[in-house]
């Protein structure tokens, strides 16, 4: 690469533009990834999952351009905010933090929490929360921060360990690494259910959560948009082929 | 076996353009942080107090704050607290948006961080010629300027050849971080692909070499430089 | 001095003082130094000679006293004069000061080119003719790792001559060398003594002093105590400061 060309790659990022113009609407969807089977990339790096899918179909039946983003889940809300994205539709719960920040739309999907260890083991719940144990969780979400704050509160004493996806958590759970993971119902069924992994749940934690698309306070026409997709969706024969294509909901 | 390489092959293309990423990254950092580290070094060995000061100042912040750090305040805190830009032109409202990709961002943002530590690495080179070599060339007539870039420099920046091979493999590990902005380099789209195919094994063995491959390439072309530039029986380390 | 009153010295220095950290280095001195003459400063190390000579084109500035170069003051707060004075005073250093990313042409041309603003193709040109004067053409494109001490150090005077100065600055231009290698060098500056050229030396070969120097001024803490022609100061049986540090050299010599 010449000295010159890397200068007009530099001059380029800094064009300044006016403002975007609304010709057709379109929108940018940031999405983590790492959140199989709700937002994922396939093997040539195209967005997928079930957020993914739905989100393409709202756009199509309400009359948008939806692209989406692959991201690090740390700066997906800095940038939803910094409007680098205009929504954010990739598994994410509602909680009264990112309330204060951000508006969510009307739950879509309602997950529980697992506790989950291998297939032929005989730990119960119990003997996870009290034995002492190698707990797995995927950090940075409010599973892991529930955990921390009622392992105090309740004097469980599992030693949780980190990890930065619920299949990295299920895989060494398998290895034996950790001795229960605690993780969300979806990626969870996915790997039972699909990957045919040899795990098994044995109880579930915490308050069943509920998934919305974020957008930002301002964007009340997008957000009407989308809840408007969405009840359409819930209605459409093609929710129950999502479900069935990604969650393995019986 | 073969499935997962089955697999890796049809990811490569869009890790590869992930890897071009990374390049880019480390490349435009590297370009950045000489062309402002080298002045940076100039002005902390021959400036007046004032500017010693301000370039210490600079070198302690960057060199203290994690990057990851940096890369939040300048992307979502400095560039968007400003934007849109607003203001008034003969009587007419403008308002513009700067559009500075997360890739841009990274750059400036890797640069500046790899300019304080370049500055380090040409203070030492220049800190360890002999002060004869000035004292020649003022002797001769020339002007301060002339002889920092004519005498000073071309020795100072061969003896920081070493330096900057390890400021370049340390660049590579750093960008992974851009991540974080948007920027899907090499290690985000390997993340991405592996928890999506769950060949976690193979996509990161297949990423590790990727970035073994960019060190070497990149080390071989400093010791390129390196010879190239040699001047026979000349060092003083 | 009396015969050459109606001259004006090519470079005349006043009452040059310096301190260092409170404690005077160099005090009062005085030198003026005509055409063709060669000024031959002596005396143990830690004298103040290497710091009077820098004085002398103000690579060290002074804190008191004046410089006058063909008779004009240099003002040096003025760098303009202060590079002017530079490139009309020539300087030859103990060790040698060779640029060492360069050839030994392009050492003696680079000035040429910076400072005097010749073409590149003309430099190299000139370049040449010095390094034929100091008997190195042959090695013009061989680095300064690359020459012997003797030969660094004719190249640094090829250097200085290149910019044609009105008078050269040597500050012990053999002390850094192996005995063998220091007749090579003393042989140039003879020539150059020989070609009239004006310079003031600070050495410690004390024949050469005698054979060549219009004066010899014996210097000791930061101060000259003597002065004079050699014929007088190192005339046999004179009891003289010099010619006692002479003496006290050539035992030295022979006790090695």
């Amino acid at each position: 690469m010449t000295v010159k060309s890397l200068f007009f790659a530099f001059a380029a990022a800094f064009v300044l533009m006016s403002s975007p113009a609304s010709a057709a609407e379109h929108y940018v969807n940031g999405i983590d990834a790492n959140y199989p089977p709700f937002a994922l990339v396939d093997k040539t790096g195209k967005p997928t999952g079930f957020d993914v899918d739905s989100m393409n179909w709202i756009a199509k039946k309400m009359g948008f351009t939806v692209e989406h983003r692959p991201m690090d889940w740390d700066g997906i809300i800095p940038s939803l905010l910094a409007k680098q994205i205009d929504m954010v539709c990739s598994g994410m719960s509602i909680s009264p933090e990112r309330k204060a920040r951000v508006n969510f739309s009307e739950p879509y999907w309602n997950i529980r929490k697992y506790f989950l260890v291998q297939k032929g083991s005989a730990l119960t719940k119990d003997e996870l929360l009290k034995g002492k144990k190698k707990l797995g969780v995927q950090a940075g979400t409010n599973e892991a921060e529930l955990l921390k704050q009622q392992a105090e509160k309740q004097g469980w004493n599992y030693e949780l360990r980190f990890y930065e996806s619920p299949p990295l958590a299920i895989e060494d759970l398998i290895n034996g690494r950790i001795d229960g993971a605690a993780i969300d119902s979806a990626p969870a069924d996915e790997a039972m259910n699909k990957g045919k992994k040899p795990i098994k749940v044995v109880g579930e934690f915490a308050e069943p959560d509920d998934f919305g698309v974020a957008v930002r306070k301002e964007d009340n026409a997008l957000l009407e948009k989308i809840n408007k997709g969405y009840a359409l969706l819930k209605n459409d024969p093609y929710w129950e082929e999502l479900k069935a294509k990604y969650i393995n909901v019986k | 076996m073969q499935e997962s390489i089955l697999t890796i092959c049809e990811a490569m293309p869009w890790i590869l353009e992930g890897a071009l990423i990374t390049i880019g990254t480390v490349a435009a950092a590297m370009l950045l942080g000489l062309f402002l580290g080298v002045p940076m070094a100039i002005g902390q060995i021959y400036g007046n107090a004032a500017t010693r000061g301000v370039i210490a100042l600079y070198v302690w912040f960057f060199r203290g704050v994690p990057i990851l750090v940096l890369l939040y305040l300048f992307y979502f805190g400095l560039v968007y607290q400003l934007n849109p830009l607003e203001f008034s032109l003969f009587g007419m409202q403008c308002s513009i948006s700067l559009a500075l990709s997360p890739f841009a961002a990274s750059c400036i943002v890797l640069g500046l961080t790899s300019a304080a530590y370049q500055s380090q690495i040409f203070r030492g080179a220049i800190n360890s010629l002999p002060s004869g070599q000035l004292k020649a060339a003022r002797a001769l007539g020339m002007r301060d300027f002339e002889a920092i870039a004519s005498i000073i420099l071309p020795q100072a920046l061969r003896l920081s050849i070493p330096g900057w091979s390890n400021e370049y493999s340390i660049l590579l590990k750093d960008s992974a971080l851009v991540s974080v902005l948007g920027a899907m380099e090499l290690m985000a789209r390997t993340k991405a692909v592996a928890t999506s195919t769950a060949e976690y094994t193979a996509f990161y063995v297949s990423a590790a070499l990727l970035y073994f491959l960019i060190t070497w390439i990149g080390l071989r072309g400093l010791r390129y430089a390196e010879k190239n530039f040699r001047i026979p029986g000349y060092s003083h380390l | 001095m009396n015969e050459a009153t109606q001259q004006t010295p090519v470079l005349e220095a006043r009452n040059i003082g310096k301190s260092l950290g409170g404690r005077p280095i160099l005090s009062d001195l005085s030198l003026s130094v005509y055409k063709g003459e060669m000024k031959v400063l002596i005396g143990p190390s830690g004298a103040g000679k290497s710091t009077f000579l820098q004085c002398l084109n103000h690579l060290i500035t002074p804190d008191t006293g004046e410089l006058l170069l063909n008779g004009e003051r240099i003002s040096p707060a003025n760098k303009g004069e202060l590079r002017s004075l530079r490139e009309r005073v020539g300087m030859i250093f103990q060790d040698f000061n060779l640029f060492d990313h360069l050839t030994a042409q392009e050492n003696v041309s680079i000035a040429l080119v910076k400072v005097k603003k010749m073409s590149r193709r003309d430099a190299s040109l000139r370049a040449m003719m010095e390094l034929e004067r100091v008997g190195l053409s042959r090695r013009a494109g061989l680095y300064p790792a690359e020459l012997s001490g003797g030969q660094k150090q004719r190249v640094a005077i090829a250097r200085a001559l290149a910019m044609d100065p009105e008078v050269i600055l040597l500050d012990e231009p053999t002390s850094a060398l192996d005995p063998e290698l220091v007749g090579e060098v003393l042989a140039a500056i003879r020539e150059l003594a020989r070609g009239g050229m004006t310079m003031i030396m600070a050495t410690h070969q004390m024949d050469f002093a005698r054979a060549l120097a219009t004066e010899i001024l014996f210097m000791e803490k930061g101060a000259i105590i003597e002065r004079g022609a050699p014929a007088s100061l190192l005339a046999p049986g004179a009891k003289t400061r010099t010619q006692a540090f002479f003496a006290r050299l050539v035992a030295e010599e022979s006790a090695c």
